[in-house]
């Protein structure tokens, strides 16, 4: 089948995690990827050997997932002679996307200034940390970021600790961004001939992540917002986590008296539904821990499965909130290619990975490969794409530009 | 300055907050995005179902989910609301809906219906959980979808209930923008338009993809259970520790051993003391420990100490900080990812802003969010060709709203 970003060539010269799934992204939907690396140690992501104190076991799912359907240039571009070569690859590129900081970028000579001379139909991305506007000289993981957005502080039970939102959640939405901004960039350069620089920070995509807190704060200044709020004190009790006998489910019921009325019916309480405390929508906001406190007691007398039985066929929306073995046993993920099995070409077996969240019905993305060998393409892309004499592939060799 | 999506027609057919979101990203970097309301659908979306949004002076999500976009408020339910909205279609070159199958197959705004009208249409539909599965026509919540991804139940503490944090859905309303561009992009080389659907199974899933992946991999209970933060796997990285005023401090120093002379400095901990002196002690038999250790030493100071001695040092940590650090912020705003905006309705407002920087087709706030049909007689007559005479027409018998 066709594919969408057949024949826009990446220059993909990130590593870890945000830069590596923004070109992802592109790569999945048949762009060519060249993941630049430096010679010998290559990504850093390839030297992951253990998550939440476990071993990643027999192969690196890390690197090897967000860098699937690519190739790997391994290329030293310390060396000068390193760095005119990767300006011969500019010249036939179409996006150069990084997520180094820029103070290194523009001491290899890869500022935009400098490729936007070498092409002027380049894309060039970054994913800095905290924006294109001012240089930030401090660190940023997905982490630190994020504690500062206020998002964090916003997430839980009243207190009880801050909650991270999972390992890489800012990283990952910050890649997505920048996927999105490459594609218009490259959209828009149908029409104009140019290239453009584009950024897509850490911080400001996490900042965005926040918007439905976020927004209603900037907008109000209501504590409301920017502080924990108990699951005792919903504004909608309909709308709430609930601990059945085995799991918690989600219900997710409008607050009107026809939905209540149907809910009580399901949970054989009617009488519930003449209760002066809880008549009204308005009454059952007001009397809120009441109703949760009610509810809880109900809710956690069946196992969620026998309430999900009882509350589908009447309509009432509701889930089991599950774990994620659940999730990678559910039909409706691997149905919709949100996770797919694929060969590791590291352990010669078929794996598990997470799969292709965007469906475009013609052009569908795939996963063709899993991420690549450090440099296994550097001297065919040498060959093929730049038209390097096998000659001079063997002196660059020899001189350490390329390994 | 230039817009990206210069000449992109797109009609929102939208009332999910993501997928709205969707559009008026759209918008933002340029694209002509027309939100039609339709004026026979009695259900209009309570923003405030979950409890949390009580109207305020107005819904400031709608503010954000509707800039940049032009209202057309028509009838669907009178023949000249669906005429309308054929000829809307057949000019445009993006259809974005979240509404359900079943009532787009209804109202005949299936893809197939739509090509007749416009055969190169960008089809993009938000759903809840894909086009395809049993569940695909489960209702667009985003806590549905939340639910059923797996890291609710152990991003919290042991003990604690399981958490709703509302981000996944805004991975979905990119993912959806993304998709819209790389088919616009494919149409322009191929000439066809095609269906883009991105859900909030797909976004909330990618969302917490590392840790599916590496529960996917690895199998490992670990991964299904919360994990208490006095049981991190790295006690200088990723851990919160609660500080003498109650701030929490939060460190990102995963190569321990390149910060743990300094850290253990500004800590008052030996920088030789046996238990701590390599990155696999730290990391390994006494890890354990060494939560513990930092634990004690960072309750006995203040937020405000450890932040002047974290930055000294510059080590990578920071104060979990409230909404109102980004609020005022100046990176923030100087990068515009938070406006201050003067409201012509409601004064002096912060907003959101533009996640995405373009250097020669930057975002730019064209246009508020608009009245229900503020724009109806305008893009009758601009867009569609209605004269003023059949404008009034349409506007006495109900078919179309301003």
């Amino acid at each position: 089948m066709a594919k969408a970003l057949e024949g826009i060539r990446v220059l993909d010269f990130t590593q870890w995690l945000q830069g590596p799934v923004c070109a992802q992204h592109l790569a999945d939907f048949g762009a060519e990827v060249i993941h630049i690396e430096r010679p010998v140690t290559g990504d850093g992501a390839r030297g992951v050997r253990s998550i939440k104190a476990l071993p990643v076991g027999d192969w690196n799912q890390y690197f090897l997932v967000i860098n699937r359907n690519k190739k790997s240039l391994a290329i030293d571009l310390k060396k000068k002679e390193g760095q005119e070569l990767f300006c011969e690859l500019v010249e036939k590129a179409d996006v150069f996307l990084s997520n180094y900081p820029i103070s290194v970028l523009k001491a290899l000579n890869l500022d935009y200034q400098k490729l936007k001379e070498v092409n002027p139909r380049i894309v060039y991305a970054t994913n800095t940390g905290y924006g294109h506007a001012v240089e930030v000289n401090r660190p940023s993981y997905d982490i630190n970021v994020q504690a500062l957005t206020g998002i964090m502080t916003r997430q839980g039970e009243p207190g009880q600790p801050p909650i991270y939102l999972g390992m890489g959640s800012g990283d990952t939405y910050g890649g997505i961004m920048s996927a999105l901004g490459i594609m218009m960039a490259l959209y828009q350069r149908r029409r104009t001939g140019v290239g453009q620089l584009i950024d897509a920070s850490l911080y400001g995509a996490q900042l965005f992540m926040g918007a439905p807190t976020l927004q209603p704060f900037l907008a109000s200044g209501k504590e409301l917002y920017s502080t924990q709020q108990s699951r005792k004190q919903a504004g909608n009790p309909l709308w709430n986590r609930y601990q059945a006998q085995d799991k918690w489910v989600f219900l997710c019921q409008e607050n009107t008296n026809e939905s209540w009325s149907r809910l009580c019916q399901s949970l054989e309480r009617e009488e519930l539904a003449d209760d002066a405390r809880f008549a009204s929508a308005e009454k059952r906001a007001a009397n809120n821990e009441e109703l949760v406190a009610v509810l809880d007691g109900i809710v956690k007398q069946r196992k969620a499965q026998d309430w999900m039985d009882r509350w589908t066929p009447l309509g009432i929306v509701a889930s089991p909130i599950q774990t994620l073995k659940e999730i990678a046993e559910d039909p409706q993920a691997w149905e919709n290619d949100y996770l797919v099995r694929t060969h590791c070409e590291e352990v010669n077996r078929e794996v598990e990975v997470r799969g292709l969240p965007i469906t475009l019905s013609k052009t569908p993305g795939s996963v063709e490969s899993l991420g690549p060998e450090l440099g296994q393409d550097t001297e065919l892309i040498l060959a093929d794409t730049l038209g390097i004499s096998w000659e001079r592939i063997g002196e660059l060799k020899e001189r350490g530009v390329i390994p | 300055m230039s817009k990206a999506l210069e000449n992109v027609v797109v009609v929102d057919l939208t009332r999910e907050f993501f997928a709205s979101l969707t559009g008026a990203m759209l918008g933002d970097f340029g694209a002509t995005v027309i939100r039609v309301e339709d004026l026979s659908d009695p259900r209009r979306i309570d923003h405030n179902r979950d409890g949390m949004h009580p109207p305020e002076r107005w819904n400031s999500l709608d503010e954000l989910a509707h800039r940049n976009k032009q209202s057309l408020a028509v009838n669907l339910g009178d023949p000249a609301g669906g005429e309308i909205m054929g000829k809307l279609i057949a000019a445009a070159d993006v259809f974005l809906t979240d509404i359900p199958f079943e009532a787009l197959d209804e109202k005949g705004w299936d893809y197939e219906s739509l090509c007749r009208l416009r055969s190169d249409i960008v089809y993009a539909r938000g759903s809840g959980f894909g086009p395809e599965g049993p569940d695909r026509d489960l209702p667009a919540y985003d806590e549905l979808a939340a639910a059923r991804t797996g890291v609710m139940p152990t991003l919290v503490q042991p003990g604690q209930p399981p958490v709703y944090t509302g981000v996944g859905q805004m991975q979905t309303a990119v993912m959806l923008a993304l998709g819209v561009v790389m088919a616009l992009y494919h149409r322009d080389e191929s000439g066809e338009g095609q269906i883009v659907d991105a859900s909030l199974l797909g976004g909330n899933m990618y969302s917490q993809s590392l840790d599916m992946q590496a529960y996917l991999a690895m199998r490992e209970d670990r991964f299904l259970e919360p994990i208490s933060r006095l049981d991190s796997s790295n006690p200088m990285s990723g851990p919160m520790y609660p500080s003498a005023d109650g701030r929490w401090v939060t460190l990102a120093m995963p190569d321990t051993d390149k910060y743990w002379p300094a850290f253990a400095e500004i800590m008052g901990l030996d920088v030789d003391d046996p238990r701590f002196d390599s990155h696999e002690k730290r990391c390994g038999e006494h890890r354990l420990e060494m939560l513990q250790v930092l634990e004690r030493i960072f309750t006995s100071q203040p937020g405000s100490h450890w932040k002047r001695a974290l930055d000294e040092k510059q080590l990578p940590a920071d104060l979990i900080e409230k909404y109102d650090y980004p609020a005022s912020d100046r990176i923030a705003a100087v990068n515009r990812y938070i406006l201050s905006l003067d409201h012509p309705s409601h004064g002096e407002i912060q907003s959101l802003g533009f996640p995405i920087y373009m250097s020669e087709s930057p975002a730019r706030l064209r246009s508020m969010a608009p009245c229900v049909g503020q724009h109806s007689a305008e893009i009758l007559q601009e867009r569609l060709g209605y004269t003023d005479a059949e404008i009034e027409v349409l506007s006495a018998r109900g078919a179309i709203g301003s």
